[in-house]
C-alpha cells in the first residue's frame, strides 16, 4: 500500500508508466480513491477547482467508525432544575393577543429587576423595598417575605403587578 | 461766483467734520442691535423647537440603545413621511422578533408566534416622541431649558440641552441634538441627585430625502385587525378624587375598566399627564395583604408604587419620583 502511494504520486506527475502498476491501480478500489484524492489535492493547489464540489462525503466512514464503538455512557446529564413556579408561561397563555402590546411597548415588567432606589439624599422619601423580580427569574422569593405571606400570595401579587404594568402600557398606546 | 465756490467749500468742510460724529453715533447703536438679535445665538428653546420639527418631518433611521439599570436593549426606528402622513416602524434588534408599525392613526404589533393586531393610536409612540412633541413654550412653567454645551454623539456634532424640573415632583432631562439635522441623539432621564435613571442613545443615524422604500411598502399593506380595549363605562365615573396633582399634570383619562390582562373586578383608573410623562393610577379593593404596607418597584425611571389602606389598594405607575407618587396616593379621597 505504502509503496503504491509513491507510485501513484509519480503516476499523477506523468513520470511513471509502468503498465503493471496501472493495472494494479485499476484493480484496487482503495488505490483509485487515493488517486482521486491526490488529483483533487493537486487541483486545489493549482487553483483549478472551478465549480468543483469539494465536499467529501465522510458520513459513511464516520458512521462506520461509531458503529463499532461501545456506547460509552460517561456523559452526565445536566442537572435539570426543579420545576419552578414560572409565572411567564401562564401569563402569555392567558393574555393571548394582548401579550404583545405589553411586550412591545415595554418588556419593562418581564425583565424588571427591582433595585433599591438611590434616594439616600432624599430624606422625605421612604426606602424602596427590594422585592421579587417577577417574570420567570428564579429568585428566592421567600427570603423577603414574612412568614404570613405564602408563596402563593406572592405569586398572585406579582401577577397582579404584571397585569397592572401591562394595562399601563396598553393605556399609554391609546392615550388621548 | 467766488462766494458760491466758497460756500461749496464751506459746506463740504462742515460735512467732513460732521460725518465722523455720525459714524461714531451709529457705532454706539450697533452693539445694541447685536444684543437684540437672537439669530447669532439660538436659545435652548429654539433648538428644542427645531428638534420637534425635525423629529416629525424628516425621513430617518435610528439605531439606538436603551439603558436602564444595567440592561441594554438595542432597538431600531425607521421614520418617514408619506403624503404628509408620518409612518414609524420600530423593532427590537435582539431576542425574539417584536415589531410595531404606526401609521394613519393605528399602531400594529407583530411578534414571533403570536397573532398580530392593531390598536387605534393617535399619539406618536416612538422613542423620543414624548420629549420631542412636548409643548416647550407651555412647559416653561415647569422646566427650565439650559444649553449645556457641545458634544459628539454617534459621530455627529451635538448640542446638549438640559430641561431642569422646577420642582421636585418630576424628573429632569438632558437631550442631545444633532447640530445639522436637529434630530435627538441622546436622552437621559435624571433624578434630582443628578444620577441617570434611564438613557436612550443613538449609535447610528441615517437621514434620507425620500422615504425608506421598505416602510413605504409596509404602509401599503393591510394592517391586522384592530382591537378595541374593553369599553370603559364612562357613565359610571370613578368614585375617587385626586386632590393633589403636581403642577402641569392633568387628568386625561378617567374611567373604570377591567384589567385587560387579568381576571379581576374593575378598577378605577386615572391617567395623569404633564405633556411628557403619563402616570396611571389604579384604585381597587384590596385583594391580598402585603407584607409591608407598601411595595415599590423601580426600573429605570418607571416606578410601580403600591399602597394599601383599610380596604383599598392604590397602584401608581409612571416615570415619576417616589415622593410624587406618595403625595398623589395620599390625596386620593372617595367621592361622597
Amino acid at each position: 500500500m505504502k509503496e503504491y502511494s509513491q507510485d501513484l504520486s509519480s503516476l499523477i506527475d506523468n513520470e511513471f508508466d509502468d503498465q503493471e502498476i496501472i493495472e494494479t491501480v485499476l484493480g484496487d478500489v482503495e488505490l483509485q480513491q487515493q488517486f482521486s484524492r491526490y488529483q483533487l489535492i493537486g487541483d486545489v493547489l493549482r487553483e483549478e477547482t472551478d465549480g468543483l464540489d469539494l465536499r467529501i462525503d465522510v458520513t459513511d466512514s464516520v458512521m462506520a467508525a461509531i458503529a463499532g464503538e461501545a456506547l460509552d455512557d460517561n456523559v452526565i446529564p445536566l442537572a435539570t432544575p426543579e420545576k419552578q413556579d414560572n409565572t411567564v408561561v401562564p401569563f402569555m397563555k392567558r393574555f393571548g393577543q394582548y401579550a404583545i402590546a405589553a411586550s412591545v411597548a415595554g418588556v419593562v415588567v418581564v425583565s424588571s429587576l427591582i433595585v433599591n432606589q438611590d434616594d439616600a439624599t432624599d430624606p422625605s422619601s421612604t426606602p424602596v423595598l427590594s422585592t421579587v423580580p417577577f417574570g420567570g427569574a428564579a429568585a428566592p422569593v421567600s427570603l423577603q417575605a414574612t412568614p404570613a405571606q405564602t408563596e402563593n400570595d406572592i405569586k398572585e401579587r406579582n401577577e397582579r403587578l404584571e397585569a397592572l404594568m401591562k394595562d399601563h402600557q396598553l393605556q399609554l398606546q391609546t392615550k388621548p | 461766483m467766488k462766494h458760491r465756490l466758497f460756500l461749496v467749500a464751506l459746506v463740504s468742510l462742515v460735512s467732513l467734520i460732521v460725518s465722523p460724529q455720525l459714524m461714531a453715533s451709529s457705532e454706539q447703536i450697533q452693539p445694541q442691535i447685536v444684543k437684540a438679535e437672537p439669530k447669532d445665538r439660538p436659545t435652548a428653546l429654539s433648538y428644542l423647537n427645531k428638534m420637534k420639527q425635525a423629529y416629525n418631518n424628516l425621513n430617518y433611521t435610528l439605531l439606538y440603545l436603551n439603558t436602564a439599570q444595567n440592561q441594554i436593549q438595542p432597538k431600531q426606528l425607521v421614520h418617514g413621511v408619506i403624503d404628509g402622513k408620518r409612518i414609524a416602524y420600530f423593532t427590537y434588534l435582539n431576542g425574539a422578533m417584536r415589531e410595531s408599525l404606526q401609521f394613519d392613526g393605528k399602531i400594529s404589533f407583530y411578534q414571533q408566534g403570536s397573532q398580530p393586531y392593531s390598536l387605534l393610536s393617535h399619539r406618536d409612540q416612538s422613542v423620543f416622541a414624548d420629549i420631542a412633541n412636548f409643548n416647550f413654550e407651555m412647559g416653561n412653567s415647569n422646566y427650565e431649558y439650559i444649553i449645556l454645551g457641545r458634544d459628539r454623539i454617534a459621530g455627529k456634532k451635538a448640542i446638549a440641552i438640559r430641561m431642569i424640573s422646577k420642582d421636585q415632583y418630576r424628573y429632569s432631562y438632558i437631550v442631545w441634538l444633532d447640530l445639522d439635522s436637529y434630530l435627538p441623539l441622546r436622552l437621559d432621564v435624571i433624578n434630582k441627585s443628578n444620577s441617570i435613571l434611564e438613557q436612550t442613545m443613538v449609535v447610528s443615524m441615517t437621514i434620507s430625502d425620500t422615504v425608506n422604500p421598505w416602510i413605504k411598502q409596509l404602509s401599503a399593506q393591510g394592517t391586522p385587525d384592530t382591537l378595541n380595549l374593553p369599553q370603559s363605562n364612562s357613565a359610571e365615573i370613578a368614585d375617587w378624587n385626586v386632590d393633589w396633582l403636581p403642577t402641569g399634570f392633568k387628568v386625561i383619562k378617567d374611567d373604570r375598566h377591567k384589567l385587560m390582562l387579568h381576571d379581576t373586578d374593575p378598577v378605577s383608573y386615572l391617567m395623569l399627564n404633564d405633556g411628557i410623562v403619563s402616570v396611571s393610577v389604579y384604585i381597587s379593593s384590596k385583594k391580598s395583604l402585603l407584607a409591608d404596607q407598601r411595595e415599590n418597584i423601580q426600573r429605570g425611571a418607571t416606578l410601580i408604587y403600591t399602597t394599601q389602606t383599610d380596604n383599598t389598594e392604590v397602584n401608581i405607575i409612571g416615570e415619576i419620583p417616589l415622593a410624587t407618587a406618595e403625595k398623589i396616593a395620599a390625596s386620593i379621597k372617595p367621592v361622597h
